[in-house]
C-alpha cells in the first residue's frame, strides 16, 4: 500500500480514483480498512489539500469536530451536533468533510454480512436485529446513517464546494437503489473542499442516545430558523441524513417493527427543537 | 493443630460437601470499629506504580522468542468443518505451529456456536499468525442452530438436569391468599468487558511448564494444565501479578491457556494466546439471559404465604446454572416456595460466572415483583420487606452467622422518607421517583486457604501467599491486617502473591471470598510472628511475653516501658522471624450470607424514554470493613456496572444465524462517567461474631445485586409504568408508558 501526501486540491484530486481512498482525520477510513470493508491501494492523505479553519460562514472541510464546537461564528446546532458526536479523542481527529461521509454503524453491514448494501440480495436487518435502524428510506436497505453533523448542516441549509462543483447538502447524499448501492453522489476522484453554512436567527441540535455520551445517535434533530421559516434534519432514521419538511411528515415514517419507538423520540425532538427555536429572538 | 472434618463448601452459590483440614482459628476476634489501619480508608500499597504503568500485567509480558497465536473461531453457530487446508498455513510466513480441529480438546470439528475455537496458528508475529489463520481456508457445513430458550425448554435441550424446590405447600399458599401477582421479567446476556482480555504466555523449561496468565485463580490453573499435560502439579507454575478485570470469568484456564501451552510443547518456544477484544466479545463467557415467570401471593396485611417461580437459565452452549431462584428462596421469610429452574442449552457463546451470577437476574425481577405486590396491596414497598423478614434461613433451617440487614433498612429510612420531595422535582415530561431493592448472597468464604510471614532484621514485614490480586485492592487489604496485627505501620508490610511456586496455597478470587477467605490466614499467620517476636522481647528485656505489646512499630510493656521493634529484630542478623497462618474453619451449623438494600432516585424522560439515574445510596452488610476506601471503589464499581446492566448493555445476537451483532466497545454500550450516579456508600461495619478472627465477609459482589431492582422499582415510582425487561433500554421504556398510559385510559389505577 502506497501513501500519497499531496500538496494542493488538484494534486489530490488527480491522485484519487482508481482504488486510492482520501483520508484526514482518519477515524472511519482506517477502521474500514482493518475490517476488510475498504480495499486500499493508495491513501491520499489531504492535509495539506483541504482547508481547515472557519471564516465567516465557510468551513474548511478539513476543520476538526472539536474545533467547530468551540467556534462562536459556528450556528448553535452545528456546535452541539459536534460536541454531542463521539469522544473527545475522536473528535479531536475527525474533520467534517469526513463526517459527512461515514457509512452506516448497521452491525450486518459493519460485520460484512453479504447484506444488500453489500450488493446481497436482502436486507438483513429488515428481518433480524434491527433496534437502531430506518424508519424512512428503509424500503431497500434498513440501514441508518450516523451523522449528527450532517443533519445540522441538512437544518443550516448549506451547500458543498468539491474540486468539481458546487452544489446543496442534500444533493451529496442519494438513497442507493438496485442498480447503484451508494449512498452518496461523490464521484470517486472528487473531494470535499468547503461547506458554506449561512447564520440562522436560532438553530439546536438534540440527540437520543442509548447513554449519555459518546454513542451514535438513535435519533438526532436538527433545527433552524431563519425569520420564519424553520427546517429540520433528522439523523439516526434513513440510510441518509433525512430532510423533515414538517414535524406532521413524521406521520409519513414507515419504521420496522423494532424501530417504531423512534418516530415517537423523533416526535418529541422536533417538537421541542421546533419550540426551542422559536423562543429566541432573531438576530 | 490441624483437623480433619466434613463441611459443605460454597462458591457463588453451588455447594458441594467436601472433607477439608483445617487449623483451628485460636484468635479472638479484634474489637469493633476502626483500628489503627484496619478500618481505616488505606490507598492501594500499589496505586501509584499502576498509575504510572510500572506495574506488568500478563499483556505486558514478553518473553524473549515468543510466539503469537491466532485463533480460528467459528463464524457459524453451529456447523461442520468440512475441509481445512493446515498444511497451507504450515508454509505460510512465519508460522512455527499450527493446531486443526480435534488436535486438542478445546479445539472443536463440529463448533456448537458462534466464536468456538477451531483450529490455532503460532507465528512469530501476530500479524503472521492471523496471515497464516487466513490460508486455512476452511470450508463448512452450516448446520440449523437452536437458539430460543423456550423452544429448548421445549425440546429438552439442557446443560444439566432441571432443579425444582419445594418448601411447604404453594398451591394451598396461593388459594389462600388476599393477593396475588404474576408476572415475567426477562433479563439480557451481558459481557464481563475486563480492560483486559483473556490471555495466557506458556512457556515450557526443563520438564516443566510456566504459565503466565490473567486469572482469578492460579491454582485451579496449575491443577487443570497439570492434569491437562500428565504432569506433577508442582511440575506447573502459575504467575499472575496483576490483572486487567476478571468478574468470574477468569476462574479457569480457558481455551486459550489450552492451545497456548500445546504449541509451546510443539515449537519448543514460549507462546502467547491472546483474545482480542472482538474475540473477547463472543468468546470469553458472559451473563447468561433468563426469562422469569413468578407469582407473589400475600394476605392483606402483607404477610406473604406463596412465593413460586419458573426460571429458564439460557445458558448457551455450555457453563453452568447459576441460582436465579436464589433470591426467591432466600430473602424473605416465606413458608410456601416452589422453584423450577430450566437451563437452557442453546447454540449460543457459553456463559461464564458473572459478578453474583444468578443473584443478580433474580434479585431484578423478585424485588420487582415485590414492589409490584406493594402497589397491589397498598403498602409500603419498605415496610412490606419488613413484614417478611427472614430472621434465620428457611432452606437449611439454620441461624444466620450474622444478619444486619434490618439495620440497613433503618439507614435506609432517611433516603426513603425523601420520596414525597423527590417526586415534587417532576417537571413537565421529566417524572422523578425513588425505589429500593433489598440484597442477599453468599460471601463468607472458607478453608483452606495460607499465608506465611517473615520479619527481617529491618523490622520490616513481609506477607507471602500464592493469592492473586484481581484489581479490588486485595494487597493492601492484607498488608493492613498483617500491620494491624505485628503493630507496624502498613508501610512497613510488603506483600508477595501470584505466583502458585512462591507461597502456600490461596484462596480463589471469587464468590466474594477473599478478604473472608486470605484475610483471617494472613492475621493468624502475623499473630504467630508476633507470638516469637514477644518471646523474644521478653528474653531481652526480663519481662513475661503477657505484659508486652506492639505497637506503633514500638515494643511496649504494661509498666509504661517502650523500645523500637528494631531492637529486638536488630539482634537478628540473617536470621529470620518466620510466622504461618491459615484459615479456620466456618461456623458449625450456621448460614453466613452478606445483605443490604440499595436506594435510587432516577428521573424518566415520558416522552423520548430517556432515564437517568440520579442517586444511589447503597447499605451493605459484609461484617468487618478491612478498607473503607478499597470498600467504597468496590461498591462503586458494583453500581456503575449494574447501571450497565440496567439501562444500556445488551449484547445483540441475529435471530436467524445466532451472530453475535455488536462485538465491539461502540456497539456495545458500559455506561460512560456521564452516566454514573452520585453514589453514597455505607457499609455497616460490624464484625460477624462467628466468623473467623476478622469477622469480615466479601463485599465484591454484593453492590452489583440489587441495582437494576431498584432502579426499575424508582421508574414505577415515578412513571406508573412496569419495566420488566433489562436493559430498560428508549423501546422498553417507551413501551412499558404506553402499555401504562393504556391501563389509566381504562380505569384501572396505575400502580403507583
Amino acid at each position: 500500500m502506497e501513501l500519497l501526501r499531496p500538496s494542493s486540491a488538484a494534486e489530490a484530486a488527480a491522485a484519487l480514483g482508481n482504488g486510492s481512498v482520501a483520508l484526514a482525520g482518519g477515524t472511519e477510513v482506517v477502521p474500514l480498512m482493518r475490517d476488510g470493508l475498504l480495499r486500499v491501494e493508495t491513501l491520499v492523505d489531504v492535509a495539506a489539500a483541504v482547508p481547515r479553519g472557519v471564516e465567516g460562514t465557510r468551513i474548511g472541510a478539513a476543520t476538526r469536530l472539536a474545533e467547530l464546537e468551540i467556534d462562536p461564528q459556528i450556528p448553535q446546532a452545528l456546535r452541539e451536533a459536534c460536541s454531542l458526536a463521539a469522544s473527545p479523542q475522536l473528535r479531536s481527529m475527525g474533520t467534517v468533510g469526513g463526517n459527512l461521509l461515514q457509512a452506516t454503524r448497521c452491525w450486518y453491514w459493519r460485520l460484512g454480512f453479504d447484506c444488500w448494501l453489500h450488493g446481497g440480495e436482502r436486507c438483513l436487518a429488515k428481518d433480524g436485529a434491527h433496534r437502531e435502524h430506518a424508519i424512512f428510506g428503509n424500503e431497500l436497505c434498513a440501514s441508518a446513517h450516523p451523522s449528527d453533523v450532517a443533519a445540522a448542516l441538512l437544518a443550516l441549509g448549506a451547500t458543498v464546494r468539491t474540486t468539481q462543483r458546487e452544489l446543496p447538502l442534500s444533493e451529496l447524499y442519494r438513497l442507493p437503489t438496485a442498480d447503484d448501492r451508494r449512498t452518496t453522489t461523490l464521484a470517486p476522484d472528487e473531494l470535499i473542499l468547503e461547506l458554506e453554512a449561512p447564520a440562522p436567527d436560532a438553530s439546536t441540535y438534540l440527540k437520543a442516545m442509548d447513554r449519555r455520551k459518546w454513542a451514535f445517535p438513535l435519533v438526532g434533530v436538527a433545527a433552524a430558523r431563519t425569520g420564519s421559516g424553520i427546517r429540520i434534519a433528522l439523523a439516526g432514521v434513513a440510510p441518509i441524513p433525512w430532510t423533515l419538511e414538517t414535524p406532521a411528515a413524521l406521520d409519513d415514517a414507515t419504521p420496522l417493527p423494532g424501530t417504531a419507538y423512534k418516530v415517537e423520540i423523533a416526535r418529541a425532538l422536533a417538537r421541542r427543537a421546533v419550540e426551542h427555536v422559536n423562543s429566541q429572538p432573531s438576530s | 493443630m490441624a483437623r480433619l472434618i466434613r463441611t459443605e463448601k460454597e462458591v457463588e452459590g453451588r455447594y458441594e460437601d467436601v472433607w477439608i483440614v483445617v487449623e483451628e482459628d485460636a484468635l479472638d476476634q479484634w474489637p469493633a470499629g476502626p483500628l489503627t489501619t484496619v478500618g481505616r480508608e488505606v490507598p492501594r500499597v500499589d496505586g501509584l506504580d499502576r498509575v504510572q504503568g510500572k506495574i506488568q500485567y500478563t499483556a505486558d509480558i514478553q518473553l524473549p522468542g515468543m510466539l503469537h497465536t491466532a485463533v480460528l473461531r467459528s463464524p457459524y453457530a453451529r456447523a461442520r468443518v468440512t475441509s481445512i487446508d493446515l498444511a497451507a498455513a504450515r508454509s505460510a510466513r512465519g508460522v512455527r505451529a499450527v493446531l486443526g480441529p480435534g488436535e486438542l480438546d478445546v479445539l472443536a470439528e463440529q463448533p456448537g456456536y458462534v466464536g468456538q475455537a477451531v483450529a490455532a496458528v503460532a507465528a512469530e508475529t501476530f500479524g503472521q499468525a492471523q496471515a497464516g489463520l487466513q490460508a486455512l481456508a476452511p470450508e463448512w457445513e452450516v448446520l440449523e442452530p437452536l437458539l430460543d430458550p423456550d423452544d429448548a425448554v421445549r425440546r429438552e435441550s439442557f446443560v444439566s438436569d432441571p432443579k425444582t424446590y419445594e418448601r411447604g405447600d404453594f398451591e394451598r399458599g396461593v388459594a389462600e391468599a388476599d393477593v396475588v401477582v404474576e408476572a415475567e421479567y426477562r433479563t439480557q446476556v451481558v459481557l464481563h468487558n475486563s480492560l483486559e482480555t483473556h490471555q495466557a504466555i506458556c512457556h515450557w523449561e526443563d520438564d516443566g511448564l510456566t504459565v503466565y496468565i490473567s486469572t482469578q485463580y492460579i491454582w485451579g490453573v496449575r491443577d487443570a494444565i497439570a492434569d491437562r499435560f500428565g504432569l506433577a502439579p508442582d511440575r506447573v507454575r502459575v504467575v499472575c501479578q496483576a490483572m486487567g478485570g476478571g468478574f468470574g470469568a477468569k476462574n479457569g484456564p480457558g481455551d486459550y491457556t489450552a492451545i497456548a501451552a500445546e504449541l509451546a510443547k510443539r515449537t519448543g518456544r514460549p507462546v502467547k494466546c491472546a483474545l482480542t477484544r472482538r474475540e473477547e466479545n463472543i468468546a470469553a463467557g458472559n451473563r447468561n439471559a433468563t426469562i422469569q415467570r413468578l407469582t407473589a401471593a400475600a394476605k392483606s396485611d402483607g404477610t406473604l404465604v406463596a412465593l413460586g417461580g419458573e426460571f429458564v437459565n439460557a445458558i448457551g452452549f455450555s457453563g453452568w446454572s447459576a441460582s436465579t431462584e436464589g433470591p426467591m428462596k432466600m430473602l424473605y421469610a416465606c413458608d410456601n416456595v416452589r422453584t423450577v429452574q430450566y437451563p437452557a442449552k442453546l447454540n449460543l457463546p457459553p456463559m461464564a460466572a458473572f459478578r453474583a451470577p444468578g443473584f443478580v437476574e433474580g434479585t431484578f425481577a423478585l424485588e420487582c415483583l415485590l414492589d409490584e405486590l406493594a402497589a397491589k396491596l397498598d403498602i409500603d414497598p419498605l415496610e412490606l420487606r419488613r413484614r417478611n423478614y427472614a430472621s434465620s434461613d428457611r432452606v437449611d433451617d439454620r441461624p444466620f452467622s450474622s444478619k444486619n440487614l434490618e439495620e440497613c433498612y433503618r439507614r435506609a429510612e432517611p433516603h426513603w422518607a425523601k420520596r414525597d420531595e423527590v417526586r415534587a422535582r417532576s417537571d413537565g415530561p421529566w417524572q422523578h421517583g425513588i425505589g429500593l431493592a433489598s440484597q442477599i448472597w453468599y460471601g463468607g468464604g472458607g478453608p483452606p486457604s495460607y499465608a506465611w510471614i517473615r520479619v527481617g532484621a529491618d523490622g520490616r514485614v513481609q506477607v507471602v501467599t500464592a493469592m492473586q490480586d484481581i484489581g479490588t485492592g486485595s494487597r493492601t487489604a492484607m498488608a493492613q491486617i498483617a500491620a494491624e496485627e505485628l503493630g507496624v505501620p502498613v508501610e512497613h508490610v510488603q506483600v508477595s502473591l501470584g505466583d502458585s511456586a512462591r507461597g502456600p496455597f490461596a484462596s480463589i478470587s471469587a464468590g466474594s471470598s477473599t478478604i473472608p477467605s486470605m484475610g483471617p490466614a494472613v492475621r493468624s499467620a502475623a499473630a504467630d510472628a508476633k507470638r516469637q517476636l514477644l518471646e523474644l522481647a521478653a528474653q531481652r528485656f526480663h519481662l513475661e511475653e503477657r505484659v508486652l505489646e506492639i505497637k506503633e512499630g514500638q515494643i511496649v510493656s504494661s509498666d509504661g516501658g517502650s523500645w523500637p521493634l528494631t531492637e529486638i529484630t536488630g539482634l537478628l542478623e540473617d536470621g529470620q522471624i518466620l510466622g504461618k497462618g491459615s484459615r479456620g474453619p466456618n461456623p458449625a451449623g450456621m448460614q453466613v450470607l452478606t445483605f443490604g438494600v440499595q436506594v435510587a432516585e432516577v428521573a424518566v424522560d415520558t416522552e423520548t424514554g430517556e432515564v437517568r439515574v440520579e442517586k444511589i445510596v447503597a447499605i451493605h452488610d459484609v461484617g468487618r470493613v478491612i478498607n473503607k476506601l478499597g470498600a467504597s471503589s468496590q461498591v462503586e464499581g458494583g453500581i456503575i456496572q449494574g447501571v450497565g446492566h440496567t439501562l444500556s448493555e445488551e449484547r445483540i445476537v441475529d435471530p436467524e444465524t445466532g451472530s453475535i451483532l455488536n462485538r465491539t466497545l461502540d456497539s456495545y454500550k458500559v455506561p460512560t462517567i456521564a452516566d454514573v450516579p452520585e453514589i453514597v456508600t455505607d457499609l455497616i461495619d460490624v464484625p460477624d461474631e462467628h466468623l473467623t478472627n476478622l469477622g469480615s465477609k466479601g463485599l465484591g459482589e454484593p453492590p452489583i445485586i440489587p441495582t437494576a431492582a431498584a432502579i426499575a422499582n424508582a421508574i414505577r415510582d415515578a412513571t406508573g409504568a412496569d419495566v420488566r425487561s433489562l436493559p430498560i433500554s428508549r423501546e422498553e421504556m417507551l413501551r412499558a408508558l404506553r402499555e401504562a398510559g393504556k391501563r389509566e385510559r381504562r380505569g384501572a389505577p396505575a400502580a403507583v
